[in-house]
């Protein structure tokens, strides 16, 4: 059975069994969601032999981390794809070269979505498609770039041929722009 | 302030959580903001929000099966160093399993054992019990002679280097009993303590887990059970 159609709330379940530590259910939760992420590591990794050690690391993790999954927050797939994403994401940045840290400054901000908010992506499927849709092309296709490839500011900055600190401040206009849209 | 590339403005700041889930930000500053994220519910909020949003993007990976050789792997890893945690969790599961596999071993290895003993009444107390485990080749037939001792015999399952089987009993709801360390390759017999006699007899359990070399050093068993069974009245 694939992801698409394993009900949410089995994925969460066979999470929540796994923080028991339920075997059968680590081993059916890999059933269902194994391909799906492994699609993951194969798009943004683009070497299957990378791609292989890395999905082996991302079901370790999914085990060790399992009790850390807080049903409402993100929907349990949502949650699965981002520790897969987040580990290709990591073995990406070990291979890239130390590049300037941007000079930042994070403050709380004033108010962020509630949660509740939060856990609607089930329901609002297409929105962020709608937002991107705002957005000037080639910014949009930079977005996805970002989020489906893992391309760092280097690589989206060469591949749309403009300086770095261009890339940059595109991106987060575009991000200030879609989170605007996101919210309204 | 004029220009949104300022990250001090207001949403610069709420970029700043995108581009970390995004991935854009170098190793030291997705560290930090991390940290920062992981320490503020209002920024967990944030990052929620980008996570779940930008989740809608998630179809376009495609679905691709693993090799099926890597399961394996990945359940060795897994469930390979077990903190004690586990021990009750695999013993359900064994518990329930049927000896079928070892029950012609049994019949054959015990019948062996008991032959010096033909006498009824010694057959009467004389309990056996086959021990395996799911995942794991170790297997062992265990003989109680009713007279106090164990002999077992051990049909397959490797040396660890480095660590030792362990021997246990378990009556009851109580917390198993250690029999001592036991050799994986020759057969051997174990003379019952009083504590594990005190609640000897059918149904109780044999359990045999992989612990440091010398048996494990807390009392209680600390890794793997490799194998489980139950005595039964011959």
């Amino acid at each position: 059975m694939s992801t698409v159609t394993t009900p949410s709330r089995e994925i969460a379940d066979l999470i929540g069994r796994c923080a028991l530590r339920d075997r059968a259910a680590f081993r059916t939760l890999y059933d269902r969601t194994s391909a799906k992420l492994f699609g993951v590591t194969l798009r943004i990794l683009k070497d299957r032999s990378e791609a292989e050690e890395a999905i082996q690391e991302v079901y370790v993790k999914i085990w060790q981390r399992a009790d850390r999954y807080v049903a409402g927050n993100t929907s349990p797939i949502s949650w699965l794809v981002a520790v897969a994403r987040n580990h290709a994401l990591d073995l990406l940045r070990a291979r890239r070269p130390v590049s300037d840290d941007i000079d930042v400054a994070l403050e709380v901000p004033d108010g962020g979505p509630s949660p509740e908010r939060a856990a609607q992506d089930s329901e609002e499927k297409g929105q962020i498609e709608k937002c991107l849709g705002t957005l000037e092309p080639d910014r949009a296709d930079a977005v996805r770039g970002a989020y489906l490839d893992g391309y760092s500011y280097e690589e989206l900055a060469s591949r749309y041929t403009v300086p770095l600190n261009t890339m940059r401040t595109w991106l987060r206009r575009s991000l200030i722009k879609l989170k605007e849209c996101l919210t309204a | 302030m004029s220009t949104s590339d300022d990250i001090g403005d207001f949403g610069g700041r709420n970029a700043l959580v995108a581009e970390y889930v995004l991935g854009l930000l170098s190793t030291s500053e997705h560290q930090r903001v991390g940290a920062l994220i992981e320490n503020d519910q209002s920024l967990r909020n944030e990052r929620d929000f980008w996570i779940s949003r930008f989740a809608s993007l998630n179809d376009e990976f495609a679905e691709t099966a693993v090799p099926a050789h890597l399961y394996p792997r990945i359940a060795a890893r897994v469930f390979g160093e077990q903190p004690k945690a586990s021990f009750w969790e695999n013993l359900m599961l064994w518990r329930s399993i049927a000896a079928g596999a070892l029950a012609v071993a049994v019949a054959a290895v015990g019948f062996n054992l008991i032959q010096p003993v033909p006498d009824a009444n010694a057959l009467a107390t004389q309990l056996v019990a086959a021990l395996q485990g799911d995942g794991s080749n170790v297997q062992f037939v265990a003989l109680y002679d009713g007279e106090g001792n164990v002999r077992l015999t051990s049909l397959s399952g490797d040396a660890v280097p480095g660590s030792d089987y362990e021997l246990w009993a378990i009556q009851g709801g109580n917390a198993p009993v250690s029999m001592g360390v036991i050799p994986i390759s020759e057969r051997s017999t174990v003379t019952l303590s009083p504590e594990v006699m005190a609640g000897w007899g059918a149904g109780s359990v044999l359990a045999i887990s992989l612990e440091p070399q010398g048996g494990s050093p807390t009392g209680a068993p600390t890794g793997p059970i490799v194998a489980t069974g139950t005595a039964t009245q011959i």
